[in-house]
C-alpha cells in the first residue's frame, strides 16, 4: 500500500552492544509511510526492544556500542558507521519518532502529582498554552476511558493503567512515527478495544505505527507490513502467508481436580493500601482449594493485585475474614506483576539465593534449568530479556516450593516457549497438591489453565 | 473538564518571602520577646494547618543538638563574662555566656522553625510549577522537581525492595533491630536499583523535552493574586531594609 513519500526510512546494517561478540541486530530495512502499520513479531530475546531503541534514537548510548545504519527522516540523512560518532538530539528525534517502552512506567516522568499533569509534560515543555492542553488531555482521556484517573497520583496506578497513561502521553506528544512495544500488554478487554480504536484513528490522521509484539493480537489487524524478527534478523512475511499463531485458547487441563482442603479463603473481605482511605476491594468472597487452579479476571484497577498481595501477607485485611491453609505468608509464593519490583540483586544466582538456607540453595541450578535459565546464574537480571527477567522472578518464588502459588499477570512478555514453561510450572504445583491463583487479562491463557475464573469489578462499579 | 487539586490559596513565593522577611528582621532585632512571639506564631500557624505535632517533632530533632552546642560553647565555658555564677576547672558559667547561648538559641530556633513551617505549608508541586512559570532558567524547575521527588521516589523504591524481601521470608522491619537489619539489607539494592531506574527513565525524560530549552508552560495553575504580588514586594523590601534600619543606629553609634 503506497501513501506517498516515507516519513522514516531505515537501512540498518548491524548493531552490536558493547562487549558482545555478536551483532544483536543485522540486515533490517524499514520504510514507514504516513498512516502505515508495520508489525514486527519476535520471540523473547529476538531483539525487538533493541530495535525499538535504535529506531527512536536511544541507542547507541555508549562509545562501545556499534551501529552501522542510514536513517532518512524529514528529508535529512543520518549515517551511523564504525568509528563515526553521530550525536542525536533526543528532543529533536522524539519530535519525529516516539516510543512506548515495554516497561511503560519508564515513559512516565515521576515528577508530577496527577495523571493529568503527567500527560501534559511533553506539551508543557513544547510551550503549548494551558487551555489547549486542557482540551487535548480531556478529549484523549475521554477516548481512552481515563477520565476517572486524571486526578490520581501516577504512582498509585495499576500496571495496566500505567501502560494506558503512558500511551496517552506518547500520543499527546504527537510524533508522526510511533514505535509501540507490546502496547496491549496488561490491558483489559475494554481498554484494549479503546487502544485499538485509537491506533486506527492515529493511522487515519497520518501517524506511522510500528508494533513490536511477541504474539499477534487485535492491535495488528489491518497491518501493511508484517515482519518476523529472529535472532536480530528481520524477514518479511507476506500477508497471505501469515502463519504466526494468535494467543490460542486451548482446552483446560482437566488432570487436576480440587481437593477438600482450603488453602485460601476470603470472606466478605475489604482490602486496601496503607495511607489510602478508599478500599481497593470490598465484599470479596473467594475460596481456593488444594489441587485447584483459579483465575482472577477483571478490568484494570479492579484490585486483582491487591487480592494477591493480601494473600501473600504484604497487605493487611481491612475487614472480613482471611483464612489460609498455610501459616500466613509462609507456604505462599507471589510473582509480582512487574519483575522490577521483585528483583534487586546483582546476579541471577544471588537473586534466587537471597534469604535461602544453604540446604535449599543447592537446588538453584535445578530450578533455573527447569525454567530454561541454565547458564544465566552470573548474569545481571537487568541484562536479560523481559521474559527471562520474569522467569527469574518466578524462580525466586519456586525455589521455596510454595503450597499456594500466586501469579500476577504472569504471561506478560512471555513468548510461546515461556508460556509452555509457565504451564509446566502450574502443573507441577497442582501435581504436588498445591494451588495456583492467577490474576491476568490473558483470557486465553486463563481458560487454558484454570479450572474456574473469579471475576472482579472496580469498587465503584461493584457497589452500584 | 476536571479540576486540578488546590492545596492552598497562597503562592509558594509569598510564603517563602514572608518567612525570609520575618527571619531577617527578627534576627536583626535580637529581642527575646520578638523571637518568642515568632516561634509561638509559627506554632499557631502549624496548628491551624494540623501540622503542630510534626513541627515540634522535627524542630526538636534539629534544635536540641544545636541548643546543646550553644549551651556548651557559650553557657558552660564562657571566658569573657564578668558575672560568674559558677566555676570549676574548665567550666565557667557566667550570666553573659548564658544570655549569649539563649540569644543564639532563639535565633537558630526562628530560622529552623520558620523553614520547617514553610516546607509543611508549601505544596512541592506548586513550588515546582511556580519556579517553572517564573522567569528563572528552565533548568531550575527541572532541578527542583528532580531534587524534591528524589526522597519520595527512594522511599517508594525501598518499600518495594522491602516487600520483595518479605516475599523471600525476610520480615518487614519492626523495632530498632529490625530497622537496622532492613537498612543493611536494603541499602545496596536501593542504590543499584535507583541508578538503574534513573538510567531507564533519563532517555524518555530527554525525549519528552526535559529540561525545557525554550518557552514552556504548565498545566497546573498556581494560586496567586495582585494583592499577593504587592505583599511579596513589601516583604522583599522589608527583608532588605528592615535589618538595615534596625542595625544602622548601631553602626552610627560605633562610628
Amino acid at each position: 500500500m503506497s501513501r506517498g513519500n516515507p516519513l522514516f526510512e531505515v537501512e540498518l546494517e548491524r548493531f552490536r552492544y558493547s562487549g558482545d561478540g555478536d551483532d544483536t541486530l543485522a540486515g533490517i530495512g524499514l520504510s514507514l509511510e504516513a498512516g502505515s502499520l508495520t508489525v514486527i513479531v519476535g520471540d523473547s530475546g529476538s531483539g525487538k526492544s533493541t530495535l525499538g531503541a535504535v529506531l527512536c534514537g536511544m541507542l547507541p548510548r555508549h562509545d562501545g556500542e556499534e551501529l552501522e545504519a542510514v536513517f532518512e527522516i524529514q528529508g535529512q540523512t543520518i549515517r551511523h558507521g564504525t568509528g563515526k560518532s553521530v550525536r542525536i538530539d533526543p528532543v529533536g528525534w522524539a519530535r519525529h519518532v516516539g516510543m512506548l517502552p515495554q516497561d511503560a512506567r519508564h515513559y512516565l516522568s515521576g515528577v508530577r502529582e496527577t495523571v493529568a499533569e503527567e500527560l501534559a509534560v511533553g506539551l508543557e515543555n513544547a510551550g503549548v498554552p494551558r487551555a489547549q492542553m486542557h482540551a487535548r488531555i480531556t478529549a484523549l482521556a475521554h477516548r481512552l476511558g481515563l477520565g476517572e484517573l486524571l486526578d490520581r497520583d501516577p504512582e498509585t496506578l495499576s500496571g495496566g493503567q500505567e501502560r494506558l497513561v503512558a500511551l496517552a502521553a506518547l500520543t499527546l506528544d504527537g510524533a508522526p512515527v510511533l514505535i509501540l512495544d507490546e502496547p496491549l500488554a496488561g490491558l483489559d478487554a475494554a481498554a484494549s478495544a479503546r487502544v485499538a480504536a485509537l491506533l486506527q484513528q492515529l493511522r487515519a490522521e497520518g501517524t506511522a505505527l510500528v508494533l513490536l509484539t511477541r504474539a499477534v493480537d487485535g492491535s495488528v489487524d489491518g497491518a501493511d507490513h508484517m515482519l518476523r524478527l529472529r535472532a536480530g534478523r528481520c524477514e518479511s512475511v507476506p500477508g497471505e502467508q501469515i502463519s504466526i499463531p494468535r494467543n490460542e485458547v486451548s482446552a483446560p487441563d482437566r488432570r487436576h481436580s480440587p481437593g477438600t482442603a482450603a488453602l485460601l479463603e476470603f470472606s466478605a473481605a475489604e482490602l486496601g493500601y496503607p495511607g489510602s482511605a478508599a478500599s481497593a476491594v470490598t465484599g470479596l468472597d473467594l475460596l481456593v482449594h488444594a489441587g485447584e487452579c483459579v483465575g482472577l479476571a477483571g478490568p484494570n484497577g479492579s484490585g486483582k493485585s491487591t487480592v494477591l498481595k493480601t494473600a501473600a501477607g504484604l497487605l493487611n485485611l481491612r475487614a472480613g475474614v482471611l483464612r489460609q491453609g498455610t501459616k500466613r505468608g509462609a507456604g505462599v509464593g507471589l510473582l509480582l506483576q512487574n519483575p522490577a519490583d521483585q528483583l534487586f540483586e546483582r546476579t541471577v544466582h544471588r537473586e534466587v539465593a537471597f534469604g535461602l538456607p544453604r540446604s535449599t540453595a543447592v537446588k538453584i541450578p535445578e530450578v533455573l534449568e527447569s525454567l530454561g535459565l541454565a547458564g544465566t546464574g552470573e548474569t545481571h537480571p537487568y541484562e536479560l530479556p523481559a521474559a527471562a527477567r520474569r522467569l527469574v522472578a518466578l524462580a525466586t518464588v519456586l525455589i521455596r516450593r510454595p503450597a499456594l502459588l500466586l501469579l500476577d499477570e504472569p504471561t506478560e512478555a512471555l513468548d510461546a516457549g515461556g508460556l509452555e514453561v509457565l504451564r509446566a510450572v502450574i502443573g507441577k504445583v497442582l501435581d504436588r497438591g498445591g494451588a495456583v491463583l492467577i490474576a491476568s487479562h490473558d483470557e486465553g491463557f486463563l481458560i487454558g489453565v484454570a479450572g474456574r475464573i473469579h471475576r472482579m469489578q472496580p469498587v465503584a462499579q461493584a457497589a452500584r | 473538564m476536571h479540576q486540578l487539586p488546590r492545596t492552598g490559596r497562597l503562592h509558594p513565593f509569598t510564603v517563602l518571602v514572608l518567612a525570609a522577611a520575618v527571619v531577617a528582621i527578627t534576627t536583626a532585632a535580637g529581642r527575646w520577646w520578638l523571637h518568642t512571639a515568632v516561634l509561638a506564631g509559627c506554632l499557631l500557624l502549624a496548628a491551624r494547618a494540623k501540622r503542630a505535632g510534626k513541627l515540634v517533632r522535627l524542630g526538636a530533632v534539629i534544635l536540641v543538638p544545636a541548643w546543646g552546642s550553644h549551651l556548651l560553647i557559650h553557657g558552660l565555658i564562657d571566658t569573657g563574662g564578668g558575672h560568674v555564677l559558677a566555676a570549676a576547672g574548665p567550666l565557667r558559667i557566667t550570666t553573659e555566656g548564658l544570655v549569649t547561648a539563649g540569644q543564639l538559641g532563639l535565633r537558630t530556633g526562628v530560622l529552623v522553625v520558620a523553614g520547617l513551617l514553610c516546607s509543611m505549608l508549601i505544596d512541592r508541586h506548586d513550588l515546582v510549577a511556580a519556579v517553572d512559570l517564573s522567569s528563572a532558567p528552565p533548568q531550575a524547575g527541572y532541578l527542583l522537581a528532580a531534587t524534591l521527588s528524589l526522597l519520595p521516589r527512594l522511599a517508594q523504591r525501598q518499600r518495594a525492595i522491602g516487600q520483595a524481601q518479605a516475599l523471600r521470608g525476610i520480615p518487614l522491619a519492626a523495632g530498632p533491630r529490625g530497622w537496622w537489619r532492613s537498612v543493611r539489607l536494603r541499602s545496596v539494592p536501593l542504590v543499584l536499583s535507583s541508578v538503574q531506574d534513573a538510567a531507564d527513565r533519563s532517555a524518555y525524560l530527554a525525549a519528552r523535552g526535559f529540561p525545557a530549552k525554550g518557552a514552556h508552560t504548565r498545566l497546573r495553575e498556581v494560586p496567586d493574586s495582585p494583592a499577593q504580588c504587592w505583599v511579596r514586594r513589601v516583604a522583599l523590601g522589608a527583608m532588605v531594609l528592615g535589618p538595615v534600619a534596625l542595625l544602622a543606629p548601631t553602626w552610627v553609634g560605633q562610628g
